[in-house]
């Protein structure tokens, strides 16, 4: 009967932080290979679409149609519909251009970097976060052929053999770009379509409806699951993994190369690539989340992608948009130290020039904000916060190409040549209008196919770890067919 | 029996004799036939039916035919292929006849059946004629392409203009093509015959027996032949009334001489003679609008040029409203028009209101030093439109100028034309006037407000209207009759020093147009032509063989000994008139428009498009005014306000110009016409006309602003907005300029920064004439880091020592091959604009229109870039043509992912139009921003008379495609394929571009910088040639003369 202390509730265990690190878990404990699979496969495979889903689609493909009207008028009046002039000759295109492919960028380094560095996490977003790249590279892709004056000769910019005997003039960065972009469009669709057939092996096994089975059953290429399909198939992921890395950095290094190349104060700087490659993760990774929450929420997905993919994935943020800090912190340096008047007049107008407002939203969105709020776990698991923040980086992100792309140009060497740059309504029309395409064709992707590796999740799963010849084996391997 | 065999006769003995047929030869196919028998068939049939033709042996006798080589069993392995051949040879022909490819229609093109004499098609002919202009004829050279002008050149051989133009007879060709150019006479609105109304006039005008009632209201005449048809009439009608009438005359300049000398002189300026200028409120560098342009600008920039062994001359303006010749002055006061006038009066020592500004004050005995100091060699050049007291003075100072004289007036009747219209519109308003004949004029549109000349006109029963276009005026006249442009007319004109040139048409009249000299010919004989009237006055001054004279004038373009004689005529003898001029509150000021002149060029594309000297506005006019009367109303820049004069109101823009006086507000005349002016004219800017009146058209006082009518946009090309100069302005980190906010322009200040402009003093250029790259009190050279900031990399410095060498020889000839170069010299380019013009007319550049320029999409290959330096309220401006530096290592070149601009191995870099896709990344690399995008379909492809003018030598460029300045390759090429024919070497100045075939001074020289005695080459190789932004090492071809001023050490 000694005296006791008030009693203490014992503390209640969040089941998703592991006790032992104090880290979220990467999977909810109590899946089961059944459990994944059904999960996954029951979105794609079932019967009843959710409303949301037909209106979300609805929505976005009416917004998707601005792109065929500003396409439209594009072709039949010429690019002086747009905001591009003498001396600002590149606008929202070009913009427009790098910050999609910048976003897809997060994508190919979930699927090929993570892998390589064997960080498991990756597995539950990788498969939607490749598909972010893919449908950012199509958004991306049509601007470098629209931007044009003259579209229907834009085969020009290929290297293919004519008999004009005439070849791209390879010195430019340009026609770099043609390599860098068609390489990464092609090289993300294999690495994606690859990484699905297991997947689609399995929404054929389970899909009921014939024309379903039939669609899946040509999509999955006669996927048996034998060892030997499993070992081409980690073969053939590790290999596409080790390609698409490079791709990582160099895509949007040579999209850098776009600026870098040129002789403009503001452009004409080495800092460029890796400032360009880490802006890219960083908006990259703002989209992914952009997406991520959402699919996570309205699919019930918060024990596949849990907070700690949320966590992270912002600690990558706050790494990425670390650099990108850096590189704006040496561009600011570097204009006072290399004493060159071009670099000092270029950014003392960036900063307060009559456009010196784009610059300091640019570094409110990109810089205050993230740096001041990302640096604390609180706010990178919470979900809400996370998710606006996205937006904000995102912004951040295309007005860092808007302050680059115009703020150099239009103030440049010669003052009498000085002018201004307005965007007009078919700038944004097509701007707006890539993202009603984007958001169509990833609805579409979240219905029709596996969004979540179905195969990655469950090799992640404790079951997995099996001594041969224990008495679970049999078990196992029974729950997993 | 009877066998077969035995009733066989002897064929030979019984067939008659007939012709022996020893061969059968199938019917030969032709490519018509196979076409037939193809057509209609398509796919599989088509090809069926083509192997059935190919075995048959007419169609293989066809093909042999076609290819007797391929045919020819040698050439083939084996008989297959060559059937294959054959066949598939057939097929090609035939396929034009295929359904779905479709056939071009036929279109017959003809070669002449007899062909001119000296024609050959393609290459252009030159004919003289001349220009003829209110001022002074300017003698021009036409180049015609198979009879059709297509540019118009100075004519070199003429004493006064030596090859020289200006910017309107450079647009005055593409007013011969204008869409909208009347083409028909009307009665009342209803298509008429020209017979009709020779007839009409001619029976009414002899019914009045004396010609009473019949009034001829004509622009300024200028030929010598109208003249003397004039006095025919009027020796056949002594009542009939001559009245000449331009808005922009000459009055006061005849109202002064008529005082002082008592008669009417032209004063011609020998500029060549003259080391202290002081120009009037005249603006001499600008262009024709001042008599004698050609030669005073040419000859300003001779004495202009600096060299160490010669004086230079020294430049002081007094002006209302800023111009080019202000400030290219050494010393510039800007007065409003009540203190010029006391300045003027100050000046002559004449009686009238004191001069009560100190600066002026100062300026003024500054001025009259220099003047005394000068020993006769000076010259104070009055403008026709100033006001009497500057004229006055002018006169009165020039007494003892040695180089000024005077000559009887270029216009063969002065008159004092303000006077005249007046009494004419009395005339009308009293009834009198029958017949009013109106020839090249729109009194509707620019005759004085007060006069109110509708009234009159409405009293009028029988007007008529000649005119190039149905304007303001024609629209109301009875009869209207389209006036024949100068290029298709005969008549005559004298150049500014009197020289006389016959003005020969070039082309048969496009619409059936008239002259003046039909008109009044249909008074005497109509049955004598313009070219009889013109050839009859022609006998008059040629002397000699008249055939051989005759064609020798027309050959020339001018006619020797015909120059008036200049005379000295010492002091004014009269006394000046009196001046009344109230002043006070703000005034107002009326100029012709520095690219529209009176108005007479509203619907000229490239003039409308021209930005405006010193103001950069195109498509517009504004209320100009300065910083500080800005500031004092609290109007800013792109806000419409209301003027008010005398209970007369118009609404108009604002554009501060900087250096304008104070308290004072200038207008451009020649605006705001209404649609009749046509399609490029109509509805542009605002109506000044609406403001002037008859007793004060130069000047007038009591302006009042009202604020708040609006916004307004105005449309300037170069960096004029507020944001350049306010808030921005004045946040220069290193050195405040002025204390007032915005008081001084970034774009100036940073042209400076970044040595773009180069000048130093006098006596700074001599004490060290490397001052371009040393540093001057004009020049900034910042000498920072391992590259000196404007300075060019050593070549030696290189990775690539042997790039760029350009000393190839040709291995036949041993020729040192071509390496060509530009050359500009600061110095001598006024602003006057008449290269850029030139470049329109010869590089078929399209007009984009006013929204589009308001953007920054204008099309000029070349452009003059002005700069201001210093307080805007006082500045020092600088002019600087800016077009492709044709950079060696050009950076558009490096990155066009299509290879569409590339260099020639002479130097030139060169645009490949149907290569470029547009991807605008040139555009970008380019520091100049030369290069000019076709982001919209520019080039006019529909109306048909623009076709005309457009020169065959360079493409019109279509939608998506990059352009710029090429060097005028075109007449590069041309003349070095024509050396090659004739085995030669080009000799220097053989080429001329465009821009310096215009060029009234000659700043631009351009040629071959392999040859050392080349003009260019010794330019280059002055101490004072820089290159604009040589430290990005882009190494271009095009180079600049740093200037040097001669400023006067009392004022400085």
């Amino acid at each position: 009967m000694a005296t006791q202390g008030p009693i203490r509730e014992p503390e209640i265990l969040d089941p998703m932080i592991d006790p032992r690190t104090g880290e979220y878990v990467v999977i909810a404990p109590g899946h089961t290979f059944k459990s994944v699979t059904q999960k996954i496969a029951g979105i794609v495979l079932t019967a009843n679409t959710p409303i949301a889903w037909f209106g979300g689609l609805f929505l976005a493909a009416t917004i998707a149609t601005g792109v065929l009207i500003a396409v439209t008028w594009l072709f039949l009046k010429g690019v002086g519909i747009w905001g591009v002039t003498i001396p600002g000759a590149w606008g929202f295109a070009i913009i427009n251009f790098v910050w999609w492919i910048g976003i897809g960028h997060a994508g190919t380094l979930i699927s090929a970097i993570l892998l390589l560095f064997k960080q498991q996490w990756r597995n539950s977003i990788n498969r939607f976060a490749e598909a972010m790249t893919i449908f950012a590279v199509v958004c991306a892709g049509i601007f470098p052929l629209l931007h044009i004056g003259r579209p229907w000769l834009g085969y020009w910019l290929l290297p293919y053999p004519n008999t004009m005997n005439v070849w791209p003039q390879f010195r430019s960065p340009l026609a770099w770009d043609v390599f860098a972009v068609s390489t990464y469009a092609t090289i993300s669709v294999v690495f994606w379509y690859i990484g699905m057939i297991p997947d689609f092996g399995t929404l054929r096994d389970r899909a009921q409806w014939p024309l379903a089975k039939y669609f899946y059953g040509m999509l999955s290429l006669g996927w048996r699951g034998s060892t030997r399909h499993w070992i081409r198939y980690e073969s053939a992921s590790l290999l596409l993994a080790g390609l698409s890395t490079p791709l990582v950095l160099s895509v949007h290094t040579t999209i850098s190369f776009d600026f870098a190349v040129a002789a403009m104060a503001g452009w004409h700087t080495t800092i460029f690539p890796p400032y360009f490659v880490a802006g890219a993760v960083y908006s990259g990774f703002a989209m992914v989340l952009t997406l991520a929450i959402p699919i996570r929420k309205f699919y019930h997905l918060e024990d596949l992608v849990t907070l700690r993919h949320l966590d992270n994935m912002a600690k990558v943020m706050l790494a990425t948009g670390s650099i990108v800090a850096y590189g704006y912190g040496m561009e600011v340096f570097m204009s006072w130290y290399s004493a060159s008047h071009w670099e000092f007049f270029m950014m003392w107008n960036r900063m307060f020039g009559p456009m010196g407002w784009a610059y300091w939203v640019l570094i409110l969105t990109n810089i205050a904000i993230p740096q001041a709020t990302l640096w604390w776990r609180r706010c990178r698991v919470s979900v809400w916060w996370l998710f606006v923040l996205s937006f904000i980086i995102n912004i951040g992100m295309w007005f860092e190409r808007f302050v680059i792309v115009v703020t150099s140009l239009y103030r440049d060497y010669l003052p009498s040549s000085w002018g201004t740059y307005r965007a007009t309504k078919w700038d944004y029309m097509l701007f707006i209008g890539t993202w009603g395409l984007f958001t169509t064709l990833f609805l579409l992707f979240a219905r029709l196919a596996p969004m979540v590796p179905m195969s990655e999740i469950r090799m992640m799963l404790p079951q997995t770890k099996v001594h041969l010849g224990g008495a679970d084996a049999e078990v196992v391997v029974q729950e997993a067919l | 029996m009877n066998t077969p065999n035995e009733t066989r006769m002897n064929p030979q003995e019984t067939m008659p004799a007939a012709q022996v047929v020893t061969a059968i030869a199938p019917a030969k196919l032709t490519l018509a036939e196979v076409r037939a028998k193809l057509e209609g068939k398509s796919g599989k049939r088509y090809w069926k039916n083509l192997d059935e033709l190919a075995a048959t042996p007419a169609f293989q006798d066809l093909m042999r035919e076609e290819f007797p080589r391929q045919a020819a069993a040698g050439e083939w392995v084996d008989s297959v292929s060559r059937r294959g051949f054959l066949k598939v040879m057939g097929a090609s022909f035939a396929l034009a006849g295929l359904a779905g490819c479709t056939k071009q229609p036929d279109e017959a093109i003809f070669p002449y059946v007899k062909q001119p004499e000296d024609l050959v098609l393609g290459r252009p002919m030159y004919f003289a004629t001349a220009h003829p202009f209110p001022t002074g004829a300017i003698p021009v050279l036409v180049k015609s392409e198979a009879f059709r002008p297509i540019k118009l050149e100075g004519n070199p051989e003429h004493p006064a203009s030596k090859g020289k133009s200006d910017a309107f007879t450079q647009a005055s060709l593409l007013d011969l093509y204008d869409p909208d150019r009347s083409q028909h006479p009307r009665l009342r609105g209803e298509q008429a015959d020209f017979g009709e109304f020779q007839q009409q006039f001619a029976a009414a005008v002899a019914k009045t027996g004396t010609g009473q009632g019949v009034y001829f209201l004509s622009e300024t005449i200028t030929s010598p032949t109208l003249a003397a048809q004039w006095k025919q009439v009027s020796a056949k009608y002594p009542q009939a009334r001559l009245v000449q009438y331009e808005p922009v005359n000459a009055d006061t300049a005849r109202t002064a001489s008529k005082a002082a000398f008592g008669d009417y002189y032209d004063t011609q300026y020998k500029l060549e003679d003259a080391d202290v200028i002081l120009a009037l409120d005249a603006d001499f560098l600008g262009g024709i609008g001042f008599p004698g342009f050609l030669p005073m600008a040419s000859a300003y920039a001779e004495r202009h040029r600096f060299d160490k062994d010669k004086p230079m001359n020294r430049l002081y303006v007094v002006e209302a409203m800023p111009t080019v010749t202000g400030f290219k002055a050494e010393h510039r006061l800007a007065l409003k028009p009540s203190d010029l006038d006391a300045f003027a009066n100050a000046l002559s020592g004449g009686s009238g209101p004191a001069l009560t500004n100190p600066d002026a004050q100062k300026f003024l005995s500054a001025v009259l030093d220099d003047i005394k100091k000068s020993g006769g060699r000076f010259a104070v050049v009055a403008g026709p439109q100033a006001s009497l007291a500057a004229q006055s003075a002018a006169l009165a100072l020039n007494a003892n100028s040695k180089a000024v004289t005077y000559t009887e007036p270029v216009v063969p009747l002065p008159s004092e034309q303000t006077a005249d219209l007046k009494a004419l519109v009395a005339d009308m308003n009293a009834g009198k006037v029958q017949w009013l004949v109106m020839l090249g004029v729109n009194p509707l549109y620019n005759a004085p407000v007060d006069l109110d000349f509708l009234a009159g006109f409405n009293m009028v029963p029988n007007s008529v209207h000649l005119g190039s276009h149905v304007d303001e005026t024609g629209f109301f006249s009875t009869w209207h009759i389209p006036k024949a442009h100068y290029l298709e007319s005969w008549t005559d004109a004298r150049a500014c020093d009197g020289t006389i040139s016959i003005i020969q048409p070039m082309i048969d009249p496009l619409y059936s147009g008239k002259s003046a000299h039909d008109i009044l010919q249909a008074l005497l004989d109509p049955s004598v032509s313009a070219y009889d009237a013109v050839v009859a006055n022609a006998k008059t001054y040629l002397t000699g063989d008249f055939p051989t004279a005759w064609r020798k004038a027309l050959h020339d373009g001018w006619v020797a000994n015909t120059a008036f004689t200049p005379k000295t005529l010492g002091a004014p003898k009269g006394a000046p008139p009196a001046v009344s001029y109230p002043g006070g509150g703000i005034e107002i000021s009326f100029k012709p428009d520095p690219s529209l002149y009176d108005g007479r060029y509203a619907n000229n594309g490239w003039l409308q498009e021209l930005p405006k000297q010193v103001t950069n506005m195109s498509w517009d006019n504004a209320a100009l005014m300065s910083m500080e009367l800005m500031g004092k109303l609290g109007i800013e820049e792109n806000e419409a306000i209301e003027l008010d004069l005398n209970g007369r109101s118009v609404i108009v823009p604002v554009l501060m110009v900087p250096g304008h006086p104070n308290d004072a507000v200038t207008v451009h005349l020649g605006l705001g016409r209404r649609a009749d002016a046509g399609r490029v004219g109509g509805g542009v800017g605002f109506n000044a006309y609406a403001l002037r009146t008859a007793d004060q058209p130069l000047a007038a006082a009591g302006l009042t602003i009202n604020r708040s009518k609006g916004t307004y946009d105005l449309c300037v090309t170069k960096v004029h907005n507020m944001e350049h100069r306010g808030a921005y302005a004045q946040r220069d980190l290193e050195r405040p300029l002025s204390d007032k906010d915005g008081a001084y322009s970034l774009a100036g200040h940073e042209a400076m920064e970044r040595s773009i402009i180069r000048y130093a003093t006098y006596a700074e250029a001599i004490k060290d004439p490397e001052y371009a790259h040393t540093g001057a009190s004009g020049t900034l050279v910042n000498k920072v880091g391992y590259n000196p900031q404007g300075e060019a990399v050593p070549h030696e410095e290189s990775f690539f020592p042997d790039a760029w060498r350009y000393d190839h020889k040709d291995e036949s000839t041993k020729k040192l091959q071509n390496k060509w170069g530009m050359s500009i010299d600061l110095n001598s380019c006024t602003g006057c604009n008449a290269c850029i013009v030139g470049c329109y007319a010869e590089n078929n550049i399209a007009v984009v229109g006013r929204e589009q320029v308001k953007i920054g999409r204008i099309m000029q290959w070349l452009r003059i870039d002005t700069y201001f330096e210093g307080d805007l309220n006082s500045p020092r401006a600088h002019f600087q043509p800016m077009l492709c530096q044709h950079c060696e290592s050009a950076g558009c070149e490096q990155v066009c992912p299509v290879g569409a601009t590339v260099h020639t191995p002479e130097g030139i870099n060169t645009m490949v139009y149907n290569r470029c896709v547009g991807t605008r990344y040139c555009s970008n690399n380019c520091p100049y921003k030369v290069r000019r995008f076709n982001f919209l379909l520019y080039s006019d492809y529909d109306t048909e008379s623009l076709k005309f003018q457009r020169n065959p030598d360079v493409s019109v460029r279509s939608r998506g495609v990059m352009e710029k300045c090429s060097y005028c390759i075109q007449r590069i090429e041309a003349v070095k394929i024509d050396a090659d024919k004739n085995n030669r070497a080009i000799a220097d100045g053989e080429i001329l571009t465009a821009c310096q075939q215009a060029c009234p001074t000659g700043a631009i020289v351009f040629g071959n910088l392999n040859d050392p005695a080349a003009k260019v080459t010794q330019r280059k190789a002055e101490e004072r040639d820089y290159q604009v932004l040589a430290d990005l090492n882009y190494r271009p071809r095009t180079s600049y003369t740093a200037g040097v001023i001669n400023p006067n050490a009392e004022l400085v």
